[in-house]
């Protein structure tokens, strides 16, 4: 073998080899990292009955339309009212967290809606309970929710 | 039905943005299609969106996106079926070692840094319906990608392409490229079959008995083209359609097979006959629709997509500093170091790193599959595409600040024909 072929070799083992080697533990080990909870996608919600009715114009448009959440980590954009308000939002552990600017019903002076629900994991397909509460609006109680969410239309992950 | 009036003013803006915008880049010694790239930014929520929502609802209303999307997804085909039609597997048989080297080092080293980014990044921007290893393949496979169309444009812009430095770098991106499309067909084999009721195995059996069908059948029945061409000069228009046919038969095929519709295209380029007239001819009759209107649908779209917005906070931006840093540090980087141990001068092997780490289209087709795969998120697809951007923006100034008026030098010692160089030179996509 001529002195040019073996430093051939030798750097293809260094510069190839070896990197492959690397790549192959980096994805042993990688398989044990954990990602945030998926949320991304489509959610159908619906009304908690619990007996009192809430007259913020909030509810209804939040319950108009299927909420979709797009995702990326723990940093969401969450999209009401077929695509009238979007919103950024976190994920905390398991729970979803944003705030909606609302506006009230006339004579009310609502200003926001927190918006806290917590996903269940496990479930298939994954669902979410919680609740939207209004802030600076004492005629709004409290509106508790649960959502599912939807199949994807294409195949893949989430997003 | 789409709103035929909205399509057609799509159509209009998005063609007079990208040939202004492109024209602009062109006067700044950018290749056109960068400025392309831009244009179709600067059309999404990242600009217009974002300085005038009303405009861009009116614009692109959302029901209208799925029509301009599969508009510019036919653009993308046939951009991708001329691809793989400039490819020469003949010529990459003839590399030498510097070439053989630098090309497998140009995958391996923005590969593996990748996955270890990967690491990092995965807590932080995916989520767990994305296995890590899908996850760290794809971002291994779309930062070791190399635009071959952009970079063989930014050479024969040079004046480059016969020259030792040109001819390398060109064997190398195409080595690249269908490394890179290989790994990218097993990821989506990979993580379709995962949400699909068929077996991983009849897939992947399926796959390889249409890829040995096309290269040891197909590509016979193809020479036919190339003979009637020889033959009289020119193609009827049955025999054109027929081409498309074939084009668009074997992209379903492999959209079938639960690959993309892309990589049939690009195979199907691939085992075209290869007769340098034969090539250029097909390319004159097929780039000026795709090159001039379907390609500027596909910047718009991804633009559309893009949403700078989502690079929120100095975290983000560090996330998008560090995927730029890690993209070039192992292309340009590792081509450098590569060609260099194989005995290249160190000033020409840092322009043949430059080269290499050129990623333009190509990327944004790759980061559009990873997109509609789910395998990556929006804010990781924003920073992708921005680093898309810089990656291929960077080209020509820090070749500029290797060589300065040497460029010119390397051009005179070249050691391919002359005519070849200059007919690669008339094409965008070449």
């Amino acid at each position: 073998m001529s002195r040019t072929s073996r430093n051939f070799v030798l750097a293809y083992i260094f510069l190839v080899g070896l990197p492959l080697i690397g790549l192959a533990g980096v994805l042993r080990s990688g398989r044990h990292l954990a990602a945030p909870v998926s949320v991304d996608g489509t959610w159908k919600v619906e009304a908690v009955s619990s007996g009192k009715t809430s007259t913020c114009a909030a509810v209804s448009t939040f319950l108009s339309a299927p909420v979709v959440i797009s995702q990326s980590g723990r940093n969401l954009v969450v999209t009401f009212g077929n695509g009238r308000s979007a919103v950024p939002g976190a994920l905390e552990d398991n729970s979803v967290k944003t705030s909606i600017p609302v506006d009230g019903d006339s004579g009310t002076q609502c200003g926001q809606a927190i918006l806290t629900s917590v996903v269940d994991p496990k479930s298939s397909p994954r669902v979410m309970s919680g609740q939207l509460a209004f802030l600076g609006c004492p005629s709004c109680a409290p509106f508790a929710f649960h959502a599912v969410r939807q199949p994807k239309t294409q195949g893949g992950g989430g997003h | 039905m789409p709103n035929l009036f909205t399509l057609t003013l799509q159509l209009a803006v998005v063609l007079a943005i990208c040939r202004v915008v492109g024209e602009l880049f062109r006067r700044i010694h950018q290749p056109k299609v960068v400025g392309e790239m831009f244009a179709g930014i600067m059309l999404g929520p990242s600009l217009l969106g974002w300085i005038a929502p009303h405009a861009s609802a009116y614009l692109f209303p959302t029901s209208s996106l799925g029509f301009l999307n599969a508009l510019s997804q036919v653009g993308v085909v046939v951009f991708m079926f001329l691809v793989g039609l400039n490819i020469n597997p003949g010529e990459l048989k003839k590399e030498s070692h510097a070439a053989v080297l630098t090309s497998h080092v140009s995958i391996t080293a923005p590969f593996v840094l990748a996955a270890f980014l990967a690491l990092y990044l995965y807590p932080r921007l995916s989520d767990d319906s994305v296995a890590f290893t899908s996850f760290a393949l794809f971002m291994g496979s779309a930062m070791s990608i190399t635009a071959f169309p952009v970079l063989a444009r930014i050479l024969a812009e040079r004046d480059m392409l016969g020259s030792r430095l040109g001819t390398v770098a060109i064997a190398c991106a195409a080595v690249d490229d269908v490394t890179g499309w290989c790994i990218l067909a097993y990821i989506v084999v990979l993580i379709r079959s995962a949400h699909s009721a068929t077996s991983i195995w009849w897939t992947v059996a399926g796959i390889l008995v249409f890829g040995l069908a096309m290269i040891h059948g197909v590509r016979r029945l193809l020479r036919g083209f190339a003979r009637v061409y020889e033959k009289k000069g020119a193609l009827s228009e049955n025999l054109m359609a027929l081409m498309l046919l074939l084009v668009l038969a074997s992209s379903l095929l492999t959209e079938y097979l639960g690959i993309h519709l892309l990589f049939g295209a690009f195979l199907m380029g691939a085992i075209m006959p290869k007769d340098h007239h034969f090539v250029r001819y097909v390319l004159d009759r097929f780039e000026t629709i795709t090159v001039t209107l379907l390609l500027p649908l596909f910047f718009a779209f991804t633009g559309l997509r893009t949403n700078i917005g989502l690079v929120k906070g100095p975290q983000m931006w560090m996330y998008c500093a560090l995927i730029i840093f890690v993209a070039t540090a192992g292309k340009l980087g590792g081509s450098t170091l590569a060609s260099w141990l194989s005995g290249m001068p160190l000033r020409e092997a840092a322009g043949l790193g430059t080269l290499m780490n050129t990623r333009g289209l190509m990327e944004l087709v790759i980061l559009n599959i990873g997109l509609d795969i789910g395998v990556i998120s929006p804010a990781l697809f924003s920073m992708m595409v921005i680093m898309a951007l810089f990656t291929t923006f960077m080209t020509t100034p820090v070749l500029r600040l290797i060589y300065g008026k040497e460029m010119d030098e390397i051009a005179a010692s070249k050691i391919i024909a002359k005519p070849a160089a200059a007919a690669l030179n008339q094409s965008y996509v070449a």
